[in-house]
């Protein structure tokens, strides 16, 4: 029972950490209608930044996130600008263009670090809380309760702020939004940026638990798509029952099954979701195949 | 019920929180040429998804020749012998006219010279032939309708469902056009039509059906329809006079 | 009653002769001849002319990649269902026959054909489900199959021998597939391009193709012109997993060695089919084979340059092209150049 609630915890604490990385694109996918394929590497900047910070500066990643998230999240609108307001029809192209960033990103990054693995891992936070048998490690809890903390802020933005609604009413109905006086576009950089700042403060929190290669983006991107489909497009708190879900069951098949097929169990979640309810657990039902035709 | 060719009985659409079609039933016989006509939003579209079966009935049946096809999905009703444009036309721009056709002809000939051959003829029924070798994204609107028409009419159906097949045409154009459709009319087609000008309804239907807010709420003639204050109180008619 | 006859009626148009050259469709014979004749004709100077070991290699490399490329682009490309888990079937390709071979002794002459009814039969059950995916979402699950295929291909390690791969030795002989000089793998491999544009062509020109093209355009209209979209993007993926596979196996006897990452890492494997396909011409014929023709050797280059120095950046430069290209140049270089030639014959005085 206690090993039972030991790997309990662990997923839980791994949810979190898929919950945060996944909440960026969540959002972007919700609003702005595109799948960022680059989004694993926007978190990877955020953990080179914060290395950076706590290397070169001696600045706890917690506090350089402040720096570093809204750096992020101006590459964000950049791209957001740049190369996905061109593209706002094609979402072939978007693809293409996506997935070119990962690339470019990836290998930049490769090349200018030569590929070797970094970490400061334990040195930051190597506390770790005890609870009778169960060892937590303290890191991996301030991840959880940050990313629960941001879920709550994010609901909030959303419902009460006017931003807030007017990305909800562009999330239901451009042309209506538009209609109504929303500059979407705007919203849509807006959105992309705060994406993306998102996924530079995941970056940072994860700094202390993972090594940083440029290649760690890719270790996220599937669960984080098996996430947001396992969630519901756009819905916030989808993102965070998704991700727990998606921790549990990698803690438990890894420790049941066989680690080495953990990896696949994302992939197989992703892909029955997707074929049996691609709307996923909250979101609306034939939201994917109906919205997606055409939202202009 | 079965000399009709296609009937419509109590057919109704759901989406979450809008019945976009109430229960509506209509028929068409043979060689009969109906007209669809009601305000924005009535529901016209949507009825005529639920007749190719682009979209399934949350109640009510669809029959064809008397046989139920709610199963059928699209590509089977249009074997059938339905054919069906659409409002807002997509060709295959980088294709030319003739190859455009060829896809409709395709269906009843797999042979590609055959197709051709077909597709060919088809163009010179609806005056393109012409411009077969044009690339259909160089076509002007007039002609891009005809080219909507030319490849639904290259399945061979036995009935055409025509979606504001008018819409955007000039006052010479609607009629060169009022004259290909009489004429396909005189060959044997049955027509089934949504339109907003209502020159053309008055010029080229048997029958009227008027929808609003997905209801039927009128049928009879052309001119019966066209002088009940109940339609024209809710449906100020967009037709050019 | 002859063809011509049929028209020849007062009013008629002078149009209405239905020579191949009339409709503007070129017959299939000829468009064969222009595609293989341009191919052999950039080929055969430079396996002749070439004695160097290193320059075969990119030949026989561009070849391959292009055969690869048009290959996707029967789904991709045609239907425009922007699949990014072809890596799945050149994989079966590769494992399938090397395996065999190893084992006892097959040559992968015999049991490459066999390992492509198997990739397409492969191809149609994973796409059947996925299929009704928009866009994005049918590119990520073609993703998370080839991933699976990747964690599948680690795990069963007595199979496919695992992260540790497979070697095959070296004991030339045709039957096995295996060449003592460069000169002939260049020549297979373009026989390999030859054979998947040959294809391309006659696609192109079928009901099949015509089909693939309208599924692209706009699948409701395609409906309701009598069109089963859902088989047809089964055939199309079927066609083009089976020649996918066909590349794979050849791949795998002109490395003689294969590995999960080899076969699987997408910006290698899977996405380059798409990105070749992309930069040459989407949809077009010849797009794929001259995308392949511009990239592989410049990526050669970069990677022979700056590997040492700077490690990924041929990947960095190609993921720019890739993203300038999306934004830019969507057609490919085939397709500017259509529009080029478009543009200058109507201004040269055919105005409307």
């Amino acid at each position: 029972m206690d090993q039972f609630l030991n790997v309990l915890v662990v997923g839980i604490l791994l949810g979190g950490i898929y919950g945060l990385v996944s909440i960026g694109l969540n959002l972007i996918f919700g609003v702005v209608r595109i799948v960022n394929f680059a989004q694993g590497e926007l978190v990877m900047f955020g953990m080179y930044g914060s290395y950076y910070a706590y290397t070169q500066f001696g600045i706890s990643p917690y506090l350089s996130v402040l720096v570093v998230a809204p750096l992020v999240g101006v590459l964000g609108v950049a791209i957001q600008r740049l190369v996905i307001q061109p593209l706002h029809d094609e979402s072939n192209m978007q693809i293409f263009a996506t997935f070119g960033l990962l690339m470019m990103f990836q290998n930049l990054m490769l090349a200018v670090t030569r590929g070797e693995a970094l970490s400061i891992g334990g040195q930051v936070g190597p506390a770790v809380l005890s609870l009778g048998e169960m060892k937590i490690s303290m890191v991996r809890l301030v991840t959880f309760v940050v990313t629960t903390l941001i879920t709550i802020g994010l609901h909030l933005f959303l419902s009460r702020t006017m931003t807030g609604k007017a990305i909800r009413a562009v999330t239901q109905d451009k042309r209506a939004a538009r209609a109504m006086g929303i500059n979407v576009e705007r919203t849509f950089l807006f959105t992309f940026g705060i994406g993306a700042a998102l996924a530079g403060l995941a970056g940072a929190m994860l700094t202390p638990i993972y090594s940083i290669t440029p290649a760690v983006g890719g270790n996220f991107i599937m669960a984080a798509f098996a996430v947001v489909v396992l969630g519901g497009l756009g819905s916030v708190w989808g993102a965070y029952i998704g991700g727990l879900i998606v921790g549990v069951v990698e803690a438990f098949a890894g420790f049941y099954i066989d680690p080495a097929l953990k990896h696949a169990v994302w992939f197989i979640i992703f892909l029955v979701v997707l074929i049996v309810r691609p709307s996923g657990l909250l979101g609306q039902a034939g939201a994917e195949e109906v919205g997606f035709r055409e939202q202009n | 019920m079965s000399s009709e060719l296609l009937s419509v009985r109590d057919v109704s659409k759901q989406f979450l929180g809008l019945l976009a079609v109430d229960s509506i039933s209509l028929s068409v016989r043979p060689r009969e040429i109906v007209s669809i006509i009601g305000p924005n939003g009535a529901g016209k579209t949507t009825l005529f998804n639920l007749l190719t079966g682009q979209l399934a009935p949350s109640a009510g049946e669809v029959r064809l020749r008397g046989e139920q096809i709610n199963a059928l999905a699209p590509h089977a009703r249009a074997q059938l012998g339905m054919g069906r444009t659409f409002q807002i036309a997509k060709p295959l721009i980088a294709l030319t006219a003739l190859e455009n056709v060829m896809i409709g002809a395709f269906m009843r000939h797999p042979a590609l010279s055959l197709a051709r051959d077909k597709a060919m003829a088809v163009l010179e029924k609806v005056g393109l032939a012409g411009v077969a070798r044009r690339r259909a994204g160089d076509l002007t609107l007039s002609e891009r309708r005809r080219l909507e028409v030319a490849r639904a009419l290259a399945t061979e159906p036995e009935i055409m469902l025509l979606d504001e097949v008018m819409a955007g045409l000039n006052q010479s154009e609607v009629g060169q056009a009022i004259e290909l459709l009489q004429g396909l009319h005189a060959e044997g087609l049955t027509f089934l039509i949504i339109e907003h000008n209502l020159k053309v309804v008055r010029a080229f239907s048997e029958r009227v059906v008027v929808l609003d807010r997905g209801q039927l709420i009128a049928e009879g003639t052309a001119d019966q329809i066209l002088s009940s204050p109940a339609v024209i109180k809710a449906y100020l008619g967009e037709g050019h006079q | 009653m002859n063809k011509t006859e049929q028209f020849s009626r007062p009013g008629a148009s002078p149009q209405a002769a239905l020579t191949a050259a009339q409709t503007g469709i070129e017959s299939g014979r000829r468009a064969l001849l222009h595609y293989l004749g341009a191919m052999a004709l950039v080929f055969l100077p430079c396996v002749l002319l070439i004695d160097d070991a290193h320059w075969l290699n990119i030949i026989a490399v561009t070849y391959l990649m292009g055969g690869l490329a048009a290959a996707w682009n029967i789904i991709g490309g045609f239907a425009g269902q922007f699949s990014l888990g072809h890596g799945v079937f050149f994989g079966i390709g590769a494992y399938v026959c090397a395996k065999l071979y190893l084992v006892f002794g097959f040559s992968p002459w015999a049991t490459m054909v066999p390992a492509a009814l198997f990739a397409a039969l492969v191809a149609v059950l994973i796409s059947w489900p996925t299929f009704r995916l928009r866009g994005p979402f049918f590119a990520i699950a073609t993703l998370a199959f080839n991933e699976v295929a990747f964690v599948i291909a680690n795990h069963f390690d007595s199979i496919t021998g695992g992260p540790r791969g497979l070697q095959i030795p070296f004991k030339a002989g045709f039957s096995n597939m295996i060449f003592r000089e460069r000169w002939q793998y260049a020549l297979l491999m373009f026989g390999f391009a030859a054979l998947v544009i040959g294809v391309s062509v006659v696609l192109r020109r079928s009901r099949l193709g015509y089909y693939l093209l309208a599924v692209r355009e706009d699948e409701d209209s395609a409906r309701a012109s009598g069109i089963n979209v859902l088989a047809v993007k089964l055939k199309g993926m079927a066609l083009s997993a089976a020649l996918t596979s066909l590349g794979g196996t050849l791949f795998a006897m002109y490395l003689r060695y294969i590995d999960p990452p080899t076969l699987f890492t997408l910006q290698d494997v899977g996405v380059k089919f798409a990105l070749l396909s992309l930069i040459g011409g989407i949809g077009t014929i010849g797009g794929p084979m001259l995308g392949a023709a511009l990239i592989i050797p410049f990526e050669n280059f970069l990677r022979a340059e700056l590997a040492n120095a700077l490690p990924g950046l041929n990947l960095a430069i190609l993921g720019l092209l890739m993203v300038l290209a999306a934004l830019f140049m969507k057609r490919g270089v085939a397709g500017a150049w259509a529009d080029l030639m478009r543009r200058f014959s109507r201004n040269a005085g055919s105005g409307r």
